[in-house]
């Protein structure tokens, strides 16, 4: 089964904006799916300095979607909704 | 001393259990322009606050003598006239151990009534070159005890409070007369025959723990120990922020690389950095994340060290050191931090003087420092508080 990587920025700018609540993201998401979340934390997404992606905190899904202004609810969407087969 | 060599000289201490202030007292001082480095031992007569008030006056007033050079009988003289006399037992009393170690490997320990010192050299105990007793005419019930000794790297000296040497004092029938200084001798052999070079640090803390292990029920007299250790210097080497010039970043990078216990990569763009040039990557373990604390997590960089975050990291370890706070009870970024720092001699700032854009966010408290000023506070800070020796470079 194909877990959805969810990278966290751990840098001073989304830590200070509130990335650190999404970190408990797995223990949020219904039983049925934990475990199909592979979590990382990274030092540094690199994302605030780029103008345009709409601010921090960031979060990085599958290496590739950008979500700006990430909240653990809105993650925690958008992961159900990729392990769910929406997208 | 030899600029290759550094001098740790630490201590540890406990307070006799019920009391709100120990009643012994330890001071370090060095005299930069003659490259001697000084420390201080004194217990005051009793326990509590009164004892603290005496100890302290002790250590303060001889550690000026001695930097001033006067002779110490003059100065026991002086510092015994000095003291509160004592309303139960009509006397002034503060007892003290002072170490002079000077230019030129020479070590001088004076002592009144105090146990005696222990000079090792790896296990062997290391007998003075000089030993001689001198008795005041003023004061004719106290002597002094002089000695001279060759202090070569590697030695190691040791100051104790009675504490220490009367641990377990009718407590325990093996120990009729406690631990004794031979007991605190072979302890500390045993110890340095484990760990030849085991810190001040961490050998006076062993010590003073073993002291306290031995009278079960809490502590009965206040316990100090100072262990001065000549070795060379141990380095580490905090690395934060990215440099102004992209094409410093290899070079800044390199600078990461002096092995795995003695570097700290502090800032994500930082840590991005050394990832991109040094062909590594950032961990952190997910158990990790939750117990942060008020922090973000510490990461490990296989081959290189740890990784924590930046700024807000490095002001709260600037406020510990400032504080002097202890390590526990810090946030597990910072704990690692000041871990690393107090167990190394030389402390290495490598800063890079880009300035962080997404600081200039107006979502961001403005109490943000700039990452210069709290590394110079730092440097400071671990030079006062820490005997420290602290080197900033810039990229």
């Amino acid at each position: 089964m194909e877990k959805v990587k969810v990278e966290i920025c751990c840098g001073t700018a989304c830590y200070l904006l509130g990335s650190a609540k999404i970190m408990d993201i797995e223990s949020a998401l219904p039983e049925a799916l934990r475990g199909r979340v592979e979590i990382e934390a990274r030092p540094c997404l690199n994302l605030c300095e780029r103008e345009n992606l709409g601010g921090a905190p960031y979060v990085r899904i599958n290496e590739t979607e950008i979500v700006a202004k990430a909240t653990l609810e809105g993650v925690m969407k958008r992961v159900t909704e990729l392990l769910e087969g929406v997208s | 001393m030899d600029s290759s060599l550094f001098l740790e000289m630490e201590s540890a201490q406990f307070t006799k259990t019920g009391q709100a202030a120990c009643g012994d007292d330890v001071r370090f001082l060095t005299v930069e322009r003659e490259n001697r480095h000084l420390a201080a031992l004194s217990d005051g007569l009793g326990s509590g606050v009164k004892a603290h008030i005496l100890a302290n006056m002790t250590t303060s007033m001889a550690l000026k003598f001695l930097e001033s050079n006067m002779p110490m009988l003059e100065a026991a003289e002086i510092i015994m006239d000095s003291l509160p006399v004592c309303e139960v037992r009509k006397i002034g009393y503060a007892t003290f151990s002072l170490f002079d170690f000077r230019l030129g490997g020479k070590a001088y320990v004076t002592e009144m009534g105090n146990p005696g010192y222990i000079h090792l050299r790896g296990v062997q105990e290391v007998m003075p070159l000089k030993d001689q007793m001198i008795v005041s005419a003023h004061w004719p019930d106290r002597e002094v005890r002089e000695c001279v000794a060759d202090f070569l790297p590697g030695d190691r000296i040791i100051l104790c409070s009675d504490g220490v040497t009367q641990a377990g004092l009718g407590q325990r029938r093996d120990m009729k007369f406690g631990w004794r200084r031979s007991g605190v001798l072979e302890f500390a052999r045993r110890r340095i025959a484990l760990d030849p070079e085991i810190s001040s640090r961490d050998l006076s803390a062993a010590i003073a723990r073993e002291a306290l292990n031995l009278a079960p029920g809490g502590c009965k007299d206040d316990i100090s120990c100072v262990v001065a250790y000549l070795r060379h210097p141990r380095v580490m080497r905090i690395l934060t922020g990215p440099p102004y010039y992209r094409e410093h970043d290899s070079d800044y990078a390199r600078q990461a690389l002096l092995g795995e216990e003695h570097v700290v990569v502090c800032g994500g763009t930082t840590a991005n950095i050394i990832e991109r040039e040094l062909g590594v990557k950032v961990r952190v373990n997910l158990a990790d994340m939750r117990t942060a604390g008020s922090l973000p997590p510490v990461g490990k960089v296989a081959g290189v060290g740890i990784a924590t975050e930046g700024i807000l990291t490095l002001s709260r370890v600037l406020s510990a050191i400032e504080e002097m706070r202890p390590v526990e009870g810090e946030p597990a970024a910072a704990k690692a931090i000041l871990d690393r720092m107090m167990r190394h001699d030389r402390i290495e700032f490598v800063i890079g003087t880009k300035v962080n854009e997404s600081h200039q966010d107006p979502g961001i408290p403005q109490e943000l420092e700039l990452r210069r000023s709290v590394v110079r506070r730092m440097a400071q800070a671990l030079e006062r508080n820490y005997r420290k020796v602290v080197t900033v470079n810039y990229y």
